[in-house]
């Protein structure tokens, strides 16, 4: 066993549920998103990053920009919903852009999972 | 992905880069979380977006103050627990980037990847140079002014920076790289098309070898200049296809025997090297009497060649009794110190006419000498110089001839690379004899006079538009004699006579002037700078040919035959007068 297996696979796993235990919900009432989730979210997504980074093969590049793309979502949803508190109040548009925005990151979360199991898959131990 | 160092550096990044998102998310996350009071009294919590404004102004020793307001205590002690997590984890992170920027493999990294990218777009054909040292370096300077771009390797970093201090015109890139390792070949270029040459002088044959080894492996095209002394390395450079071998010992063995055998063979050679055509005092070695070599080592078993084949009367004197032993029998080699007055002595110093000092050590040629001319005044003096630097010591020494090894190496190296022509002709000649090399000298003499430069060229689109084109139109032959002629005066002949001509296969010396001008030829010419200028107006310029080809100003073919009906043979399709 491979402890900087065990650490990474945990939070690039942890990543994609946080990002789905924010995603779920009604995506027109932002009551059902709760916002200490989003932030668990973007921190979890970003030590999965940084564990991805430096890694020379092509699955580990595939796997860092997976994880950029969900970065960038979910930092891009955290930003409209601050601008939506304090700049232009938050309607239905909003939180819509909101959950969606997470929703983007959901799904290359879930691309980055697919590969992390597939390599694990392949190394046949 | 190839970087192996970049990859590591990205890792160690990896620790501050956690230590930065874990206290800064325990920071905001712990600000979010305890309650505070606003100015109205009322309980509530920072929204994510305070809190991370307020970390982030925080943790970077900004500190714009307490926001929005003034906290509780609650939130102070939770406050004054975050600064030192975040200040010491944001210094800490600063820190190992710094250092990181500063790192010796990055920088190294760094310098790699500038390098790679020059080689990258570099698109004039250019030349390797292995090692940089005063040799590569006078050669890299003559190259320059010629407009060839060379390229170094250099084991020493040390050496690459004073590189950086010479003035060149074109960019001279440097790798810091040892050729043991062959990936150091491939970074600078040696595999690209326009990689003309790679060169090694190193005094170690063995180093030498190692070079055209590896280069030849990687790319069978690129030629392999290298230096070899010993005979059984130029036997396996050969045999492992490095195209030219030089070996300074055995030109100075061919000059020894020119001198005494053939003087004017000898002024075509030193004239080709760069010198005047002329012969000075100190090329005419005594033909009569003893001969004392000092020196029985590489230079002096290649001299022994040249003074048997002269037919002189010699004798050896060697230190080393190592190599002493090594001499045929027969051969004269005594052992002992030179520069000892008793060995010279014995060696019959009084009678004989002419000492060479051969050994590899300069302060032992010059006492050589020295001791030699304090018994016999009137012998002759040569002197080995083995390094550049000790030029001065030599003059004021008064020797008769000093053959530098450093000068001659450079001169032979820049003539294979930029005058192949030249390289070749003097190879050829050294069949012909001393009558052909008499004629030869005396016409240089009389048509151009005592310093004719050299120019060479090719018949080919590039270099010879105008001829080309009037070739292909025209369909007869043309003399070489027109390129003599001059541009303002087509009766007349320029200070030119073509030396050589490389047709194919075909070598021609000396060629008839009415020798018809063929596609792909190339020529060495020997004239005056001005001359040559006309040398090329006629085979570039359309105008100027018409002009020498018929004696009339070219027609204005077009206007003619639109306005006058002249078509035909308003062509520049003239007769040869």
């Amino acid at each position: 066993m491979n402890l900087e297996k065990v650490i990474s696979g945990f939070f690039i796993i942890l990543a994609l549920t946080m990002n789905f235990g924010f995603f779920y919900g009604d995506p027109t009432v932002l009551e059902q998103h709760n916002r200490y989730e989003l932030f668990i979210a973007i921190i979890v997504n970003l030590i999965a990053t940084i564990y991805k980074l430096g890694d020379k093969t092509h699955l580990g590049a595939v796997l860092l920009a997976t994880s950029l793309v969900a970065d960038i979502q979910l930092i891009a949803a955290a930003s409209v919903w601050a601008l939506g508190e304090y700049v232009t109040g938050l309607n239905t548009e909003m939180v819509t852009a909101i959950v969606s925005l997470s929703g983007g990151a959901l799904l290359a979360n879930i691309v980055s999972v697919v590969l992390f199991t597939g390599d694990v898959l392949k190394s046949k131990r | 992905m190839r970087n192996n160092s970049l990859y590591l550096i990205i890792k160690r990044m990896r620790t501050p880069m956690y230590v930065l998102i874990v206290t800064f998310s325990i920071s905001i996350l712990g600000m979010v979380l305890i309650p505070g009071v606003d100015d109205q009294g009322n309980t509530y919590h920072l929204t994510f977006f305070d809190a991370f404004y307020f970390v982030s102004y925080m943790a970077t020793t900004i500190g714009f103050g307490e926001s929005p307001y003034q906290f509780t205590y609650p939130q102070k002690l939770w406050v004054g627990f975050t600064i030192y997590l975040t200040v010491i984890g944001w210094l800490y992170a600063i820190g190992s980037i710094i250092t990181l920027v500063q790192d010796k493999v990055l920088a190294a990294q760094i310098a790699l990847a500038q390098f790679q990218r020059k080689i990258r777009k570099m698109d004039e054909p250019f030349i390797i140079f292995v090692g940089y040292n005063s040799m590569t370096k006078a050669i890299i300077d003559k190259l320059t002014q010629d407009g060839i771009r060379s390229v170094i390797i250099e084991k020493n970093e040390e050496k690459i920076k004073l590189l950086a201090l010479e003035n060149y015109t074109i960019e001279v890139p440097a790798l810091v790289g040892d050729i043991s390792d062959p990936n150091v070949f491939r970074i600078a270029g040696i595999h690209k098309h326009n990689c003309r040459a790679v060169v090694s002088l190193f005094n170690d044959d063995v180093m030498n070898l190692h070079v055209a080894l590896s280069a030849k492996l990687m790319n069978k095209h690129v030629t392999v200049i290298v230096e070899a002394t010993e005979d059984e390395y130029a036997q396996n450079l050969k045999t492992i296809g490095a195209d030219i071998v030089e070996n300074p010992f055995k030109i100075i063995a061919k000059r020894i025997y020119l001198s005494l055998k053939s003087p004017s063979l000898l002024m075509l050679e030193q004239w080709i090297y760069g010198d005047p055509l002329v012969l000075r005092k100190k090329d005419k070695l005594p033909r009569e009497g003893k001969y004392i070599v000092c020196g029985y080592g590489r230079m002096g078993t290649a001299l022994e060649v040249g003074l048997k084949r002269a037919g002189i009367d010699y004798i050896f004197i060697e230190a080393s009794p190592k190599k002493a032993a090594k001499a045929k029998r027969g051969e004269k080699v005594m052992v002992g110190d030179a520069d000892d007055k008793k060995i010279l002595l014995k060696a019959d110093v009084q009678e004989a006419s002419c000492i060479i000092a051969a050994t590899k050590d300069d302060l032992l040629n010059l006492s050589i000498i020295m001791a030699a001319k304090r018994i016999n005044p009137d012998i002759y003096t040569v002197a080995r110089e083995n390094r550049i630097n000790d030029a001065i010591v030599f003059k004021a020494a008064k020797i008769d001839r000093v053959i530098t090894i450093e000068t001659l190496m450079v001169k032979k190296t820049y003539n294979t690379i930029a005058r192949p022509l030249a390289d070749r002709f003097l190879r050829l000649i050294n069949y012909r004899g001393e009558e052909w090399g008499k004629r030869v000298v005396e016409l240089l003499k009389e048509k151009i006079g005592n310093n004719p430069d050299t120019f060479e060229t090719v018949i080919d689109e590039d270099h010879a538009f105008a001829l080309v084109r009037h070739m292909k139109k025209c369909e007869e032959d043309i003399p070489y004699e027109i390129l003599c002629r001059r541009r303002d005066n087509w009766k007349m002949c320029n200070s030119v006579l073509i030396l050589y001509i490389k047709r194919e296969d075909e070598e021609i010396l000396l060629p008839d002037p009415s020798l018809p001008i063929k596609f792909g030829d190339r020529i060495l010419m020997a004239g005056e700078r001005e001359s040559f200028e006309d040398v090329e107006y006629i085979m570039e310029n359309i105008n100027e040919l018409c002009y020498v080809l018929s004696g009339r100003e070219c027609e204005l073919s077009f206007l003619g035959r639109l306005f006058l009906g002249r078509g035909k043979n308003g062509d520049s399709c003239s007769k040869v007068a």
